[in-house]
């Protein structure tokens, strides 16, 4: 099922930077998604891709086999056609992940018709003491690349750039220690949590170098989930401490090189939102959830300061009909769209569990509302 | 006694254990070790965490301690024939895998002295109506993580009403995308924003 009526005709990625920043203060309100589960990419552009296949392309490098690196190519080719056939200003770019994770499981939901999902361990994961942490097999600085800018620098739609996504080292903390024994090593071993950290921000910093020098890539976005829906998983003092002065050594990379550094975070994130303004120097904040705080407040408070990227909640998105999306889309555009300094999206990303006749509702209405107001 | 709860609540583990064989060795009635240091510990935890003080890691080593201090005080307790406060089964319903919202309302139970039936993840609906039978709770705990998940704890309302078995438990429900509007729509009786509200719930469902 394709969109009835295209978003733009022309992707605009000047105006883009300028509303996701906060810096533009008036015009069109441009869409935004952290990403797109490949089902929805699939049904929107009516390419075929192996959605059970997405987890192995996470581990993608140099040595994986043609087979698998076609299909990495495949996953670039969906995100570009998704891209142009909605009218993003941007094409998202992910890179591979050299780093063995914690065991994940991927399987077939009953409740999705069989659609798969991602889960992650939680308890333990592959690093849980220094012995571990000195034997684990840490990628070299060639292990880290930008191939996926390198494919599609040549093919994006005139006017169009590539976001980059960036896993944040908060996630990686926990994908590599496990959330249980991350929590307990905060408090009895938080040497060997910080080395983690340190660790994997020296080897994040290499990619972000890489990838935001690079010409065609227009901003990092940089997703790192610190808190749940009643508030930060660790003390925000010990994110203080450990977390957020790393978090701004990311952020000046970008900035070094002119890129806007966008940040994803789920969970109510009140009590250090000032951290990530002040300290780490977020140009936009993404990820909203009615049932904690929903979009329109975050833009009466930041909105002035940063960026505001998305919001309308995942859970409509999934179970509304395409009228009750329809009506929140426009209840959020009326707050966020005439100051600027906002893009509509999902609150989080359009999952496999939504509905494309509700994703389309989301666009639609905002390109309506554009066209009435600009 | 006051020692044991600060103990407890700042998640000192091994002084937990030892000051509960200190207090034991001096003659204190387990009961009362249980009810006036190690439960009150827990739920000044659970305050703290509900207050925004405290946070996973806090609760997580708090939770231990008060573990450790159990398995020094159980056989007491069971020659004292002490009872639990109540018996709570809990899971995260079928087709999600989530457990760190469940498991932290685990240990908050637990350290309220509950006995809990933890069922893990993806837990069927005839999972939860044969735990029910065979366990006898007082409440039951459905977790989801997802939107497209949670639908799974209507399943399994549905389910223990089939079963004959609604009348006999209360059902709460919780997880990042449960809305009191759902708890409503799926006949659940209660639903919570964090694991303390699950406890005082259970607490109040037991003391009738």
């Amino acid at each position: 099922m394709k969109l009835p009526h295209p978003f733009k005709e022309k992707a605009d990625f000047e105006h883009f930077r300028e509303m996701a920043t906060g810096k533009g203060k008036g015009g069109p309100v441009p869409l935004v998604e952290l990403f797109a589960d490949p089902e929805i990419m699939s049904e929107v552009t009516g390419i075929e891709f192996p959605a059970e296949k997405y987890l192995e392309l996470m581990n993608l490098s140099s040595q994986s086999s043609i087979e698998m690196l076609k299909l990495g190519l495949d996953f670039l080719e969906l995100h570009l056609a998704f891209s142009k056939a909605v009218g993003y200003d941007y094409v998202t770019a992910f890179p591979t992940i050299p780093l063995a994770r914690t065991p994940s499981q991927m399987g077939p939901n009953p409740a999705q018709q069989g659609k798969v999902r991602i889960w992650q361990n939680e308890h333990q994961g592959v690093i849980t003491s220094r012995e571990a942490f000195r034997n684990f097999p840490w990628p070299g600085p060639e292990d880290w690349s930008i191939v996926s800018v390198l494919v599609l620098e040549s093919r994006l739609p005139p006017g169009a750039r590539i976001n980059h996504f960036a896993f944040g080292i908060f996630e990686e903390v926990r994908n590599l220690m496990g959330l249980e024994t991350l929590a307990i090593k905060s408090i009895e071993d938080p040497e060997l949590v910080d080395d983690v950290l340190e660790k994997l921000t020296g080897l994040l910093a290499i990619l972000l170098e890489k990838a935001a020098a690079h010409p065609a890539v227009g901003a990092i976005f940089y997703g790192d989930d610190l808190a749940f829906n009643s508030g930060p998983m660790i003390s925000p003092r010990w994110l203080r401490e450990h977390v957020f002065p790393r978090q701004k050594r990311l952020a000046e990379i970008a900035h070094r090189h002119g890129k806007p550094f966008l940040f994803h975070c789920c969970g109510r994130s009140e009590s250090f939102m000032e951290d990530l303004i002040e300290t780490v120097g977020i140009d936009a904040y993404h990820s909203f959830q009615d049932n904690v705080i929903p979009v329109e407040e975050y833009y009466r408070r930041y909105h002035d300061r940063i960026g505001i990227l998305g919001g309308l909640d995942v859970g409509i998105l999934a179970t509304g009909t395409p009228d009750q999306v329809r009506a929140r889309c426009r209840q959020i555009l009326d707050v966020c769209g005439p100051g600027g300094g906002y893009c509509m999206g999902s609150g989080n990303s359009v999952t496999n569990y939504c509905s494309v006749q509700n994703y389309y509702a989301m666009i639609d209405e905002t390109r309506k509302w554009n066209q009435e107001h600009f | 006694m006051e020692k044991l709860r600060e103990l407890v609540r700042t998640g000192k583990a091994k002084d937990t254990e030892a000051r509960v064989k200190e207090l034991i060795k001096e003659g204190k009635a387990p009961e009362a070790i249980m009810n006036e240091s190690m439960i009150p510990a827990m739920d000044d935890a659970g305050d703290l965490f509900q207050k925004g003080e405290y946070f996973l890691p806090e609760i997580m080593v708090a939770a231990r301690a008060m573990q450790q201090g159990m398995n020094v005080l159980k056989p007491h307790l069971l020659r004292a024939k002490v009872k639990p406060l109540g018996k709570v089964v809990v899971g995260t319903v079928e087709g999600d895998f989530h457990d760190i919202g469940k498991n932290l309302v685990v240990m908050t139970l637990e350290g309220a002295g509950f006995e809990v039936i933890d069922l893990g993840t993806d837990v069927a609906p005839a999972k939860f109506v044969e735990a029910i039978k065979q366990h006898k709770p007082q409440v039951v705990g459905l977790s989801a993580l997802l939107t497209a998940t949670m639908v799974a704890m209507k399943d399994t309302i549905q389910a223990i009403e089939a079963a004959g078995l609604r009348d006999q438990v209360k059902i709460m429900i919780g997880g990042a995308p449960v809305r009191q509007e759902f708890c409503r729509e799926i006949g659940a009786d209660f639903c919570g924003p964090d694991s303390t509200s699950g406890r005082d719930y259970a607490r109040d469902v037991v003391s009738g």
